[in-house]
């Protein structure tokens, strides 16, 4: 076999031991970023519950209007954002360039909707007197800091994924960017949402009124 | 063609043109590594410096040291230091040596040159990811160092920054300001330097090995590579939070740390809920698995070097391996033991001695088992060979002080007294280091294709390794005698008589300390003057040795090896020399 | 199979069926929580099903159930042993409520 028709990730071709996960290696380290990532969310979320557990005056501000069914309209648009995700994976597989580049701008705008709707959030929270070290109904001034630097982390990821988005979809529609770009960008969008999926629980629900 | 994909079998990579695209801004590995190197050679040099500095202060307080004063003036007026710099040095002496030095030489540095290498691959998976890995770290190491500079000058919490001193900033002291700041951004930039090398070395090690290079004939360099990123991967995640929420709690007012009724210089601060133990809970639950990140890739280096001149395969080499796995996952259950006087619940105490006794378990059989190897060989005494064993001997030292500090009981006592530091300066700065050392005179032939000189070598080890003991094993006596570790001087009744021994200890850093400048003479003479090294001087069998010395950009010339043996066929009989190459054909009946 | 090949992933319907799964979940989180039980019961019942949507997102939307089990086999316990050690320092939590000053 020439060297030409050896493929990328052949490891059968006898030039290389296979991968014992038989993934591409870009999957494998987005994989293994997943991984860390995880543990830091993990740790940040531990803290919150450490200072929250050891705070008589825990506040639990959030009544079902506006702040939950803000959370629920943010939940609903980040797990859409993971559907028009696959969707494109999907298309990507499928050599549909233009239809995986069309679903790589819906989740990029639904993440940005994501984003804008999380910042109206914040401004709404500051006029009311919150702030990361403030507590206008004045219990625990941890909640602030727990609040804030949680969902500003999530937020924080959620904007990289946003513009790593639109650099895939720019890419991808050139052929810059392959299928497995649009896979391994795939998982780390399905991550934000993952971390979301404990955020709206333990910051949003466990603190509503 | 995307990187995301990785490097396909029987890639070609033009080798680089141009000075900056060869030697600063490089994607070759080999390149990092050695940019690596250099970085903890200059954080070494500026770390023992430091030392001495704390020393000569510890043995002979209110020493005029020429020059101080123009490093801080605050902190040496008429060139004396004062017990806040006396802290700031020892801060950053520690900080230094642990993330620049430690966890950047044997892991970064010999890791990144040489995992590739011993894969068979023709570079790291992702070899532009890596690049930015090493300049992430030097952004860290000249932000770090910026701490000398900034108004207030270093911070003085301690390589360890506990709350609420490290947290509430400029009215805890001189360097609390801008110092510490200066110290978590560079932490925190260090930890995502670390996370990108870790997920390098581990698509590397899954994904590129050549044909017939199994996970079993992987070199036990290798493995513990390979086992470090993993033990890294979730530590320096945890790390970078926690400084994350330190710097939050010194520039945005919030309380992660601090609790209410903090009174500094007679001013309550205005903080509250906070908790300085969670802290300590965060930052040991990295700094754990931390010195484990430090420690094995030597005991990987150690455990390759040795069979090369023992001519002899090791002892158990997969029960070495599982050794390394063991250890790497109780490194995670420990991390209590540092924290059994900070007031944590005390029954937590047990739940974490327990795990710390066991992980003495897979440590010690990795001692017998080199033990076992060294047994019956004829062995070689190159320098490397030396450092190796001196290796084990300043392990077995440190592992042995630390079955001690294990037990809440004793640490109750020996917590912050000089024991303490006795028994980390063993198996972190004297044996990690020997491990760097014995890497050094082994793999310099094959990195810069010239061999060292092996009678200054020789002198090297034999000052250094008396002088370590000179130096730390006193520290035993005087810890358990009482004394107590991070004072900048000895003033109390049943300290004093303790002073003497500080000045035979900071006599021995400095000669110690000296020589090590015979062995940055013997690397900057080899690099240029040195006599050309063969491809194999040492017959030894793994991948790095099929190549030449020094390998070319792509590490084989365009060959992709086949590999058809273990890793450390040394002695053997009816061979045409005694060891097979991993990449001989030939069947080797086993013994 | 070459790691080439994909793994075989079920069709678009099959993700949306996972999608109204997901949200249904979150309806309950949400009707639980306003059924105002004590925080401990509230706690266990958000954490249950931020696993069971977790597991659900890790597995289907990551793919992780299509790709090798090895894959699964080696992360998850990991992840999981990590976050399990973390848990020990909940004792201390509990401790710090009852370390707090007594006037404020």
């Amino acid at each position: 076999m020439s060297e030409l028709e050896l493929s990328a990730h052949s490891g059968h071709a006898g030039l290389m031991e296979e991968s014992p996960y038989g993934i591409p290696s870009g999957k494998l380290a987005m994989w293994c970023f997943v991984l860390s990532d995880a543990v830091t969310f993990g740790a940040v979320l531990f803290a919150y519950g450490y200072l929250r557990i050891g705070s008589p005056d825990w506040s639990t501000p959030f009544s079902f209007t506006p702040s939950i069914l803000n959370g629920l309209v943010m939940t609903f648009v980040l797990l859409t954002s993971g559907l028009t995700m696959l969707a494109a994976v999907e298309a990507a597989k499928a050599g549909r360039t233009a239809a995986g580049t069309r679903w790589l701008w819906a989740t990029c705008a639904l993440g940005a909707l994501f984003a804008a709707l999380h910042l109206l959030e914040w401004r709404r929270m500051f006029e009311e007197g919150w702030r990361l070290f403030q507590n206008p109904t004045g219990g625990s001034v941890e909640f602030g800091a727990a609040f804030f630097s949680i969902t500003g982390l999530h937020l924080l990821h959620v904007i990289g994924g946003v513009v790593a988005l639109a650099t895939i979809a720019i890419g991808f529609a050139r052929q810059k960017y392959n299928r497995i770009d649009v896979e391994v960008l795939g998982i780390y969008w399905h991550f934000v949402d993952l971390v979301w999926m404990f955020v709206f629980p333990l910051v949003y629900l466990m603190n509503a009124k | 063609m995307s990187e995301a994909a990785g490097l396909p079998a029987g890639h070609h990579h033009t080798a680089p043109t141009g000075f900056i695209r060869k030697y600063i801004f490089s994607v070759d590995h080999k390149v990092i590594g050695l940019q690596y190197y250099g970085l903890a050679l200059l954080a070494v040099f500026i770390g023992m410096a430091l030392s001495w500095l704390m020393r000569l202060h510890l043995g002979w307080a209110n020493l005029a040291i020429p020059g101080l004063e123009k490093l801080s003036a605050t902190g040496a007026p008429g060139n004396i230091m004062t017990p806040e710099y006396y802290l700031s040095l020892m801060t950053m002496h520690g900080t230094i040596m642990v993330f620049f030095v430690l966890t950047t030489a044997p892991f970064a540095g010999f890791g990144n040159y040489f995992l590739p290498i011993q894969v068979g691959a023709a570079d790291m998976a992702f070899p532009r990811m890596n690049m930015m890995s090493f300049w992430v770290t030097f952004v860290a190491f000249a932000v770090m160092m910026s701490a000398f500079f900034v108004p207030g000058g270093p911070p003085l919490s301690g390589w360890t920054a506990y709350a609420p001193l490290s947290d509430v900033g400029q009215t805890a002291g001189p360097g609390q300001g801008w110092g510490q700041t200066m110290w978590a951004i560079s932490i925190a930039i260090f930890c995502v330097g670390q996370l990108l090398g870790s997920i390098n070395f581990i698509a590397t090690t899954l994904d590129l090995r050549t044909r017939g290079m199994s996970l079993i004939r992987l070199p036990l360099s290798t493995w513990a590579w390979f086992i470090t990123s993993v033990i890294g991967l979730m530590a320096f995640a945890v790390l970078l939070p926690a400084c994350i929420l330190l710097i939050l709690d010194r520039v945005a007012g919030t309380s992660f740390f601090l609790p209410s009724g903090l009174v500094f210089n007679d001013q309550m601060l205005t903080h509250s809920g906070g908790s300085p133990l969670l802290w300590q809970h965060l930052f040991w639950f990295f700094g754990h698995p931390e010195v484990y990140i430090a420690i094995l890739p030597a005991i990987g280096i150690v455990s390759h070097i040795l069979p090369a001149f023992l001519r002899k395969p090791p002892l158990g080499p997969r029960v070495l391996v599982g050794c390394m796995v063991a250890i790497g996952f109780l490194s995670y259950m420990v991390w209590g033991h540092h924290m059994f006087v900070s007031g944590m619940n005390p029954f937590s105490a047990i739940l974490f001695s327990v795990p710390t006794l066991v992980i003495t378990i897979p440590a010690t059989i990795a001692t017998l088992l080199w033990i076992g190897s060294v047994y019956g060989s004829r062995m070689k005494f190159t320098t490397a060979a030396l450092f190796c064993l001196g290796f084990i001997s300043v392990f077995t030292t440190g592992g042995l002080s630390g079955f001690f500090l294990a037990q809440p009981t004793i640490d109750v006592y020996l917590h912050a007294t000089y024991f303490v530091v006795a028994h980390f300066h063993f198996v972190m700065a004297v044996a990690a280091i020997f491990g760097i050392f014995a890497g050094t005179y082994f793999w310099m032939p094959k990195m810069v294709g010239r061999m060292m000189n092996e009678t200054l070598g020789k002198i090297h080890f034999w000052i250094t390794f008396v002088g370590v003991y000179c130096i730390f094993m006193p520290m035993h006596y005087i810890g358990l005698a009482g004394n107590i570790r991070r004072y900048a001087a000895f003033t109390d009744n049943f300290l004093i008589p303790l002073i003497p021994v500080h000045k035979f200890i900071t006599i021995a850093a400095l000669i110690t300390g000296a020589a090590q400048f015979i062995f940055l003479f013997n690397l900057i003479h080899t690099r240029f003057w040195g006599p050309k090294a063969a491809d194999n001087p040492w017959g030894a069998t793994s991948l790095e040795w099929s190549t030449t010395s020094p390998p070319p950009f792509d590490n084989f010339g365009g060959k992709q090896l086949v590999v058809h043996q273990e890793a450390y066929l040394y002695g053997v009989q009816g061979a045409a020399q005694d060891f097979v190459m991993q990449t001989a054909p030939e069947v080797v009946k086993s013994s | 199979m070459t790691v080439e090949d994909s793994p075989h992933v079920p069709g678009m319907k099959f993700f949306v069926a996972v999608w109204i799964g997901l949200m249904c979940i979150v309806g309950v989180e949400v009707i639980v929580t306003f059924q105002h039980p004590s925080p401990r019961v509230l706690l266990a019942s958000l954490l249950f099903l931020a696993f069971v949507e977790a597991a659900v997102a890790v597995f289907y939307f990551m793919h992780l159930k299509f790709e090798r089990a090895a894959l699964a086999w080696s992360a998850l316990p990991l992840f999981v042993f990590v976050m399990f050690m973390m848990d020990q320092i909940w004792p201390d939590a509990f401790r710090l409520l009852s370390m707090r000053l007594l006037s404020q």
